[in-house]
């Protein structure tokens, strides 16, 4: 019996195991390819181990100059991380979290701004500041209609509420090209055309359907006795929103913003209409992956390599809210 | 809440949503009968339904919706098959939950047009993918038109299954345990609680990944752009043929694209419709 146990228990962590190869191979065969040496890469047959390593790749993807010492970069990277990720552990444990997740956000400009002004960097750099821009201001944006419009839909039960949902359910189905023709034609009268602002207006319309629904759904699981009681003591319905309901949806607005997160750092699209020079990071990576040139491999691994790190960075620290913020749209959606 | 404020609340969302949804929708109608290129932005004719009798007549057309309906039918119920293993596996251990979480996670966080180049680099010239094969059978393995459909769709398998694995993993946590006792109890094996626990209570976690996954499916594009672009023009689906004729040919066909966009709307509604009557209708049922 005890060795029945034993052996499922070995025969499900197997099955895992397989299930996480299939999952993470192709990063990791990238990974390898990215510190490879072109020689190694242009073999028919894979080098799979005893190969030399170099951060050539990732040298020549971040920065114009090819003197720059990787190993300096490596250690102003990690150190920063570390900064950052005791700030944010720092956060967790005090009475007042906003001056640490402050200083976190501070340290981590600071670090960019280093980088920038200490080493000549290329045009890929300007393109990874253009996507933490259009990503943070599709955040805030987003997030803050979407918690307005959220909250009057979980609250309302007009007729009106479901038309509003089921439309904007209706909107989320059409494809891109609806929205991103129009959009190209008026921001070029505009002149508009290349500026971060028309990318993330863009991504906020198309966002705020999904934004809606999941805010919607987190502020159901919030009693209305709380407001109610509030607005009993005196305040206005906007007072007692902001000052007693917000504040419970913490993990609410981490799970959806976790998710605009992904939408605007990964939209390939519509940058690559509106902004014919200012991209970001994955349209970087298209024009760089055109060539087949074995010196472009292991240029192009290293930049998905770049671009997939800080994601994964992101979505390992807050894990649950994902998982969470899928759960409760699905259970109720 | 009354409905003055109500209407002040959802306000910002929903002129949003009506300026820069609605309006660029109506705008693509009515620019999908004008003769638009690029050069004469501001000065199209009037040309009707030419634009929809050009598309309507373009075997590509037809070969794009092929592909992408056949993208949809063969992917959407592998992902959930798969992803519903993948939660029922991860459901039954404790240890090491979260790392697993984390690396089946993956494909589905990663940008899409840099999964595609992951995946790409597995198959390409001196990837292991391509090498194991070549092993195998002895040639050589080349991505070409007789293959780039099925890496595709294999492609959006793994991208697309950690969405549905986490979906229903969700589900499963809100699954009352006492039920599952109860059925064991009775003397149901495994598989008759799945079927009579385990799959009534995901019921409505299954209808939202799928109509999600539909909607995401039929309207696929950076994938499929990534591998297929301006290579394998059998292997396009709607939004890549959208693409190709509407930007990539020198003099932007804007108004042969915006009927191409319509027709794709017309094409996914179709399917929709009920799935939005049934969601209507619960929305109704939960007010009274």
């Amino acid at each position: 019996m005890h060795l029945r146990r034993a052996a499922q228990r070995f025969g499900l962590h197997a099955s895992l195991a397989v299930v996480v190869v299939w999952s993470i191979l192709p990063l990791l065969w990238t990974f390898q390819t990215s510190i490879k040496f072109t020689r190694d890469v242009a073999s028919r047959e894979p080098v799979l181990w005893g190969y030399d390593t170099t951060a050539a790749a990732y040298r020549a993807y971040w920065f114009d100059d090819p003197s720059t010492n990787m190993w300096h970069v490596l250690l102003v990277m990690v150190s920063s991380t570390l900064i950052v990720g005791g700030l944010l552990f720092a956060a967790r444990r005090t009475e007042r979290p906003m001056y640490f997740n402050l200083l976190a956000i501070f340290a981590i400009i600071a670090t960019l701004v280093y980088v920038e002004v200490r080493w000549e960097t290329s045009d890929q750099f300007e393109f990874f500041i253009n996507s933490v821009i259009v990503t943070v201001a599709t955040i805030c944006v987003s997030i803050s209609i979407g918690l307005l419009g959220g909250y009057g839909l979980a609250r309302y039960s007009g007729k009106s509420g479901a038309v509003i949902l089921i439309s904007a359910l209706a909107f989320r189905a059409l494809p891109r090209f609806v929205f991103v023709l129009p959009f190209f034609i008026i921001a070029k009268s505009l002149g508009l055309l290349d500026s971060r602002a028309v990318i993330v207006m863009a991504l906020v319309a198309v966002n705020q359907p999904f934004t809606i629904w999941m805010l919607r759904t987190f502020f159901l699981e919030v009693p209305k006795e709380l407001e109610e009681a509030a607005m009993m003591d005196g305040a206005t319905r906007l007072q007692a929103f902001v000052r007693v309901v917000i504040p419970t949806m913490k993990p609410g607005i981490i799970a959806t913003s976790l998710f605009t997160l992904l939408l605007a750092y990964n939209e390939f699209l519509f940058v690559r209409v509106l902004a014919p020079t200012n991209w970001t990071l994955p349209v970087g990576i298209v024009a760089l992956a055109g060539g087949e040139s074995s010196k472009g491999i292991t240029e192009a691994a290293a930049a998905a390599v770049s671009i997939t790190l800080p994601i994964v960075i992101v979505i390992i620290m807050f894990q649950k809210h994902l998982v969470k913020g899928l759960g409760s749209g699905a259970v109720k959606g | 809440m009354n409905r003055r404020a109500f209407a002040s609340f959802v306000m910002p969302s929903v002129s949003v949503m009506t300026f820069l949804m609605v309006i660029p929708l109506v705008t693509t109608i009515w620019l999908s009968m004008t003769d638009l290129f690029l050069r004469n932005l501001d000065s199209a004719p009037f040309v009707g339904l030419k634009n929809y009798r050009e598309v309507l007549a373009d075997p590509n057309f037809w070969s794009a919706t092929r592909f992408t309906l056949l993208f949809v039918v063969v992917t959407v119920p592998i992902e959930i098959a798969l992803g519903m293993c993948f939660a029922l596996l991860l459901d039954r251990v404790d240890r090491f939950r979260s790392i697993y979480l984390a690396a089946m996670l993956l494909p589905f966080i990663v940008t899409p047009v840099v999964g595609t180049l992951l995946f790409r680099n597995l198959f390409s010239r001196g990837g292991l993918v391509s090498w194991l094969i070549e092993l195998i059978t002895g040639e050589p393995f080349v991505v070409d038109a007789s293959n780039v459909r099925i890496l595709i769709m294999l492609h959006a398998v793994w991208h697309v299954t950690p969405f549905a694995f986490v979906a229903i993993f969700a589900g499963l946590q809100t699954l009352p345990q006492e039920r599952v006792e109860a059925a064991s109890m009775d003397g149901a094996r495994f598989f008759g609680t799945f079927l009579h626990v385990t799959l009534p209570h995901l019921k409505s976690v299954l209808f939202f990944v799928a109509i999600i996954s539909i909607m995401d499916s039929y309207r696929v594009f950076d994938s499929v752009f990534v591998f297929a672009g301006n290579r394998f023009d059998n292997s396009h689906t709607l939004s890549v043929y959208n693409s190709v004729e509407a930007l990539d040919a020198k003099i932007g066909r804007l108004g042969k694209g915006h009927a191409i966009a319509i027709l794709t709307i017309v094409g996914i509604f179709a399917a929709l419709i009920p799935f939005l009557v049934r969601s209507y209708k619960e929305q109704i049922a939960e007010r009274t």
